[in-house]
């Protein structure tokens, strides 16, 4: 039975590393390859360089504008995240923890949003942003940002507010709190795992986020970065190492970030799917 | 003084919802209309739309490239559901056996979830790439020359080569949240049926698969509904639906439909379509998140 359970584990390791080089391998390749230089990209394909060319971050940086295209990520990043949290937790609260006529339908109509994907929305999301004179502005894409976080953020919030005890706003507001500051200053960090949640699982997807970027903002200077690295193969006659600086450029933010708080990324994701 | 703090107590909630309500309203519900709206009509993107009915669906239902974006569409989504569902628990059970270096695997299997479609895509295009790729070097090197393909240009495989990029990249994520699941299995119901002789199998299917119920069909229906219409981006981005169509799938389609083709009508049209399909797997995912929540 021992020597059983013992051959059972040697065998789950080498499945789960064959899997984890899979996964991992190709991330390695792509930064291996940033620092080859055009002949060496072509001729050593698997593996490192002896000969690393620094200047082709120096040379992706220039030619992406990637400095640009960092700050428009970062902005509309952070600034959805930062309308995203108040706005969905405010909903949130008052649907958990509060009784009003129109409470349920209220809700239903938020999680709609939940079978309606952004996908079929594009084309007229352009229309209506253009209509509103948004189209091409930051703006706009935060605002699309954070409407298309609303059915999962409140859905995620609300779980949170159920769970914690009832009647600990009213006890704040026999101190004298309102029942905004009891929201604001008790029951609110009692739920910053649920704030966390939606940061990370919201927060990823929106610097990721290409479809809508790709549409909404046709202006250059605007772009975000996955859309300058789909603009790099658009390019005539792709200089390989240096797209794969621009790509290494565009991941290690996240990928340092991940390994930091590798804890708070997995099970974020993880109970952003499964309430709470 | 009393009067006026009661109807601020009544407005109150409705202010906390406002700003979550309107957001969604207009840009999330007034799109789907305004797309509902124009795929009654003839429109380029610029001029006037001019009303014509039901054209653009017969138009649709008559354009043999946009069924065969839909079939393609459905092969995508069944398969990269199957397939990343069945190794993500497979992976998820040899994972919570807690062998040494669980975590550096979880961390590793987990990577590509952060990454963004884009670059993946373009990392694997250059993957899958006939002459200087890694993955055609690695099967002369293995001596498998034979297994030598365009995985992109060739269209038998273009597809499928397509899919294992989408299964790749979301494996980790759904490995997590089926150990998640087969962490909260009871251990006793375990020794019960070992003291009664169950092997693995039989435990398997009679303890493991009951007791993660909810857990798989969340998985499921998520990488369904994930599947049918978030591909537009990894797509785009390593074929562009070519060879002759045979990665097409309904969201690039209906891009090239509307902003190629400056045909706005007809790819509204398609998008309601697609929607329709979109909606029934959206709507057991609802169910399937919520039905547990009865105790408010």
């Amino acid at each position: 039975m021992k020597t059983r359970k013992k051959i059972t584990n040697i065998l789950a390791v080498v499945i789960l590393s064959v899997f984890f080089i899979v996964c991992v391998y190709p991330v390695v390749w792509m930064v291996a390859g940033s620092f080859k230089n055009n002949s060496e990209f072509y001729t050593n394909i698997w593996g490192f360089t002896m000969h690393p060319q620094f200047q082709n971050y120096a040379v992706a940086w220039k030619q992406g504008a990637l400095g640009e295209k960092f700050w428009n990520s970062i902005l509309v990043t952070a600034c959805s995240i930062a309308i995203m949290i108040p706005v969905n937790s405010c909903a949130a609260y008052v649907i958990g923890r509060m009784e009003f006529k129109g409470r349920m339908l209220i809700y239903s109509i938020l999680l709609l949003g939940i079978m309606i994907p952004g996908g079929v929305l594009g084309i007229p999301t352009f229309q209506v942003l253009l209509g509103l004179g948004l189209n091409n502005s930051r703006v706009g894409l935060i605002l699309v940002y954070v409407a298309g976080s609303i059915a999962m953020g409140v859905f995620i919030m609300r779980s949170f507010f159920i769970s914690l005890p009832k009647g600990l706003e009213e006890a704040a507001m026999i101190d004298g709190c309102t029942r905004f500051q009891s929201f604001r200053k008790i029951i609110l960090p009692l739920a910053k795992p649920g704030i966390a949640t939606q940061v990370i699982f919201s927060g990823l997807s929106f610097w990721n986020e290409y479809y809508f970027a790709n549409m909404l903002l046709s202006k250059p200077e605007l772009r975000t970065l996955p859309v300058a690295a789909a603009n790099f193969i658009g390019r005539h006659g792709v200089d390989y190492p240096v797209l794969f600086a621009a790509l290494t450029i565009i991941t290690v933010p996240v990928i340092l970030l991940y390994i930091f708080a590798q804890r708070g990324f997995v099970e974020g994701l993880a109970s952003g799917a499964m309430k709470g | 003084m009393k009067k006026s703090e009661r109807i601020k107590d009544k407005a109150f909630p409705y202010l906390m919802c406002l700003p979550a309500l309107i957001l969604f309203i207009v840009f999330v519900l007034l799109p789907f209309f305004t797309g509902a709206y124009t795929s009654f009509h003839k429109w380029d993107g610029y001029g006037e739309m001019t009303w014509t009915g039901l054209e653009n669906y017969r138009f649709v239902i008559e354009d043999d490239v946009f069924w065969l974006a839909m079939k393609n569409t459905a092969v995508y989504a069944v398969l990269v559901t199957i397939v990343k569902n069945v190794l993500a628990l497979g992976l998820a059970l040899l994972l919570v056996r807690k062998t040494p270096g669980t975590t550096l695997f979880r961390t590793g299997i987990y990577m590509p979830v952060m990454m963004s479609y884009v670059v993946i895509g373009i990392l694997w295009v250059w993957i899958y790439n006939p002459t200087f790729g890694l993955l055609n070097k690695m099967l002369s090197a293995l001596g498998l020359d034979s297994w030598i393909v365009g995985w992109l240009s060739d269209p038998k495989y273009a597809l499928l080569s397509v899919v294992w990029v989408d299964i790749w990249k979301w494996t980790g994520y759904h490995m997590v949240l089926y150990a998640a699941g087969l962490q909260g299995i009871p251990k006793t119901l375990y020794e019960a049926a070992e003291m009664d002789g169950a092997n693995i199998w039989r435990r398997f299917w009679a303890i493991t698969v009951p007791q993660l119920n909810s857990t798989i069909v969340v998985n499921v229906l998520m990488s369904l509904t994930g599947a049918f219409v978030s591909n537009y981006d990894i797509v785009s981005i390593m074929t562009g639906g070519g060879p002759f169509h045979k990665t097409e799938v309904s969201l690039t389609y209906i891009m090239t439909t509307a902003f190629k083709y400056s045909n706005m009508g007809k790819a509204s049209a398609m998008s309601m379509l697609l929607f329709v399909f979109v909606f029934v797997f959206g709507f057991l995912q609802l169910r399937a998140m919520t039905h547990e929540e009865s105790y408010d």
